[in-house]
């Protein structure tokens, strides 16, 4: 190779090509997605979260939950996914179209969060987890704090050393709030009948 | 060989370029062995979650996000530009030119790193793979890039051959791509992201071409550069070497959204990226036959030893990318350890192996002096093969382990985590050897440096006695 611009346009053009193709192209699918609008129940999904919950997922993010969480069902028969409850659906993109920040996530040490608020359901139980943690997810001490136990214990208490209990700091009720309310519509339309198998025509028939 | 002529040139070159380059592989070297004991800590954390847990800096998506950073643009990007700006400047036949800017933009470029880090540490990260750092530190990074690159695009220009040599197109392939892609993915994802989805397809054509277009065409061009150097034979069919080129370019640089598959976006977007990353074999392919005399074994030449080692990561790399793309074996290994053992394959036993042997090629030519312990560049390679197979084995097996159980939905998480625990202690072993290795190499390096001052250091001899 001799010419110097020939080069330099190509290499470019390769970068050129490949954004514009990726990029670009499925921007120019997906950019446009719109919430679905449900006239029965006079809303619109996916919902907006609760500013609480908005909250909760810079936490999620700050202390970096995606090293092991996934957000994304992927569908029956392609992994376990649906068999593992996390979802009785795969995720569609319009699932992530308000989310300012989308985490898919990378790996799964631990389970996929996309309906984490399905099951479970109080934040007690966030509490006690991110307390205790398990075999499998560490702890996260510095999201609790102690202080003086009232003569009525406080309901959110993950635990008592003697006269103090041990309470969710702010941080750790935002975060609790984000997860409770991660929980996926039950379906859209236009992608329930593009993603659904249609059954097998009969011998004979036409339509 | 080296001619006459171009001796007299390139020592012109060695003495002028020797105090940036020096620290420019200083600060690669601190990084290298920051983003060790991080890697360290996290695989620690894997086995045994509660280690370290009262340590809101060091989360396991810390460690882990700040290891990833201090590796890529700590270790490999100050290696980066020092290995290709040295073979441009050696290749275009003039001494560099536009040190001042090197310097200067070498010493923001690790300061807005070390700002990044810390800032990650403290709980302000973006999350985003390979961009982990503060939406604000980028830019600063990017501007400290236009500094280092100078000398880059001043060589290329300058050249005093209008014909090139396929080191030289890697190189300038990686010095002109990496701040296209980081500036575009910086506005795509952070400062005006995509909307849903959009991010995770821009997300995953990013850190993929990070290593297809700016760290595998740095280490590419380097082994071109060694191989004949080192070998003493000419590149075997050297005609196919623009094709495997550009095949890398037009090719590879789609190769990153196969990750997605299964995911929340249409089929088409993980296709195109299973069928790149088979297409591109015929990449490997070239890069194996030219550099096949590359691949025989040190054969006595440890450097070379270093050289063999790397290329052969990365075409077994580029083979296990390729199997791992299908839909079958995908769906086992998403989301398991299986590609992080894929990644460190292709970057701790590929890049940073060919990185290691440009190091120990260059670091005597500008500085003017032999390294003074040929028995610890042989324990650095042995400690550094060792660490890598057991790294890539250990983290393999137990992604393999992970993905079938998590294909049981019976098999709880609990479940899990204690299967993959024998394994992922086996990581942990071979993180410790390649940290132990990487010390090697960077108290080497120091004395080397130390011998230019205080000869006392080293066992000094000329370069001219015992080079090439």
């Amino acid at each position: 190779m001799k010419n110097g611009p020939l080069l330099f346009i190509g290499i470019f053009a390769a970068l050129g090509l490949s954004w514009a193709g990726l990029a670009l192209g499925s921007n120019a699918q997906l950019g446009g997605l719109a919430p679905y609008y449900d006239q029965l129940e006079n809303r619109a999904f996916p919902e907006r979260a609760p500013g609480i919950a908005s909250r909760g997922k810079l936490v999620y993010q700050d202390l970096g939950c995606a090293a092991c969480h996934t957000q994304a069902v992927r569908r029956a028969g392609f992994g376990s996914d649906q068999d593992r409850k996390w979802g009785d659906r795969q995720s569609y993109a319009r699932d992530y179209i308000h989310q300012e920040r989308v985490q898919l996530g990378l790996s799964r040490v631990g389970p996929d969060l996309t309906n984490v608020g399905a099951r479970i359901k109080s934040a007690a139980d966030i509490y006690k987890l991110l307390y205790q943690g398990t075999s499998a997810m560490p702890a996260f001490p510095f999201l609790f704090e102690e202080r003086l136990a009232m003569a009525e214990p406080s309901p959110k208490a993950v635990g008592r050393v003697g006269d103090r209990e041990i309470v969710p700091t702010p941080r750790a009720e935002v975060l609790a709030a984000y997860l409770l309310s991660l929980n996926s519509p039950s379906d859209y339309p236009v992608e329930k009948a593009d993603n659904t198998i249609a059954p097998a025509k009969k011998e004979g028939e036409h339509k | 060989m080296i001619s006459a002529t171009s001796n007299v040139a390139a020592s012109e070159t060695d003495t002028t370029a020797r105090g940036p380059l020096v620290l420019l592989l200083v600060s690669a070297l601190g990084w290298l062995l920051v983003s060790g004991v991080l890697a360290l800590i996290a695989t620690i954390q894997l086995h045994t979650p509660a280690f370290m847990a009262a340590c809101p800096w060091l989360t396991y998506g810390h460690t882990q996000a700040v290891q990833e950073t201090a590796a890529v643009y700590g270790w490999a990007a100050n290696a980066a530009f020092a290995v290709s700006l040295w073979i441009l400047g050696r290749l275009g036949g003039a001494p560099l030119r536009g040190l001042g800017l090197l310097t200067v933009g070498t010493v923001f470029w690790n300061l807005g790193v070390a700002i990044g880090i810390v800032c990650i540490m403290l709980g302000e990260t973006t999350a985003v793979p390979f961009l982990q750092m503060p939406g604000y530190i980028h830019p600063l990074l990017l501007v400290a890039y236009g500094a280092i690159a100078v000398p880059g695009v001043l060589a290329w220009t300058g050249r005093r051959q209008r014909a090139t040599f396929a080191s030289q197109w890697y190189a300038v392939a990686a010095i002109f791509l990496f701040p296209w892609l980081y500036s575009a993915a910086q506005v795509m994802l952070l400062a005006a992201p995509l909307r849903g989805v959009g991010q995770a397809v821009v997300a995953a054509w990013f850190a993929q071409n990070l290593m297809s277009l700016w760290l595998v065409p740095t280490s590419l061009a380097a082994a071109y550069y060694l191989v004949p150097k080192l070998s003493g034979r000419v590149i075997a069919n050297y005609d196919f070497a623009p094709h495997g080129f550009w095949a890398l370019l037009f090719f590879g640089a789609w190769t990153g959204t196969r990750h997605l598959i299964g995911g929340p976006l249409p089929a088409w977007i993980p296709t195109v990226g299973i069928v790149t990353t088979l297409v591109l074999l015929f990449h490997y392919v070239i890069v194996a036959l030219n550099l096949r005399a590359g691949l025989g074994g040190g054969r006595g030449n440890v450097v070379l030893g270093f050289v063999s080692f790397g290329l052969a990561a990365y075409l077994l790399g580029g083979l296990l990318d390729a199997v791992f793309s299908f839909r079958v074996f995908a769906e086992v290994v998403q989301f398991t350890f299986f590609p992080v053992a894929q990644y460190r394959l292709a970057f701790t036993g590929g890049y940073s192996f060919l990185v290691f042997g440009a190091i120990y090629y260059l670091a005597p030519r500008i500085t003017g002096i032999v390294w003074p312990s040929p028995g610890l560049i042989r324990a650095h390679f042995g400690l550094a093969v060792l660490g890598t197979v057991i790294t890539v084995v250990s983290l393999a097996t137990a992604g393999w382990v992970q993905g079938k159980a998590l294909g049981d939905p019976a098999t709880t998480f609990t479940a899990i985590a204690a299967a993959t625990r024998p394994w992922l202690l086996g990581a942990t072993a071979g993180e410790a050897i390649l940290l132990f290795g990487n010390i090697v190499l960077t108290v080497h390096f120091v004395r080397l440096q130390a011998a230019t001052v205080c000869p006392a250091w080293g066992s000094i001899s000329t370069l001219e006695a015992s080079a090439s």
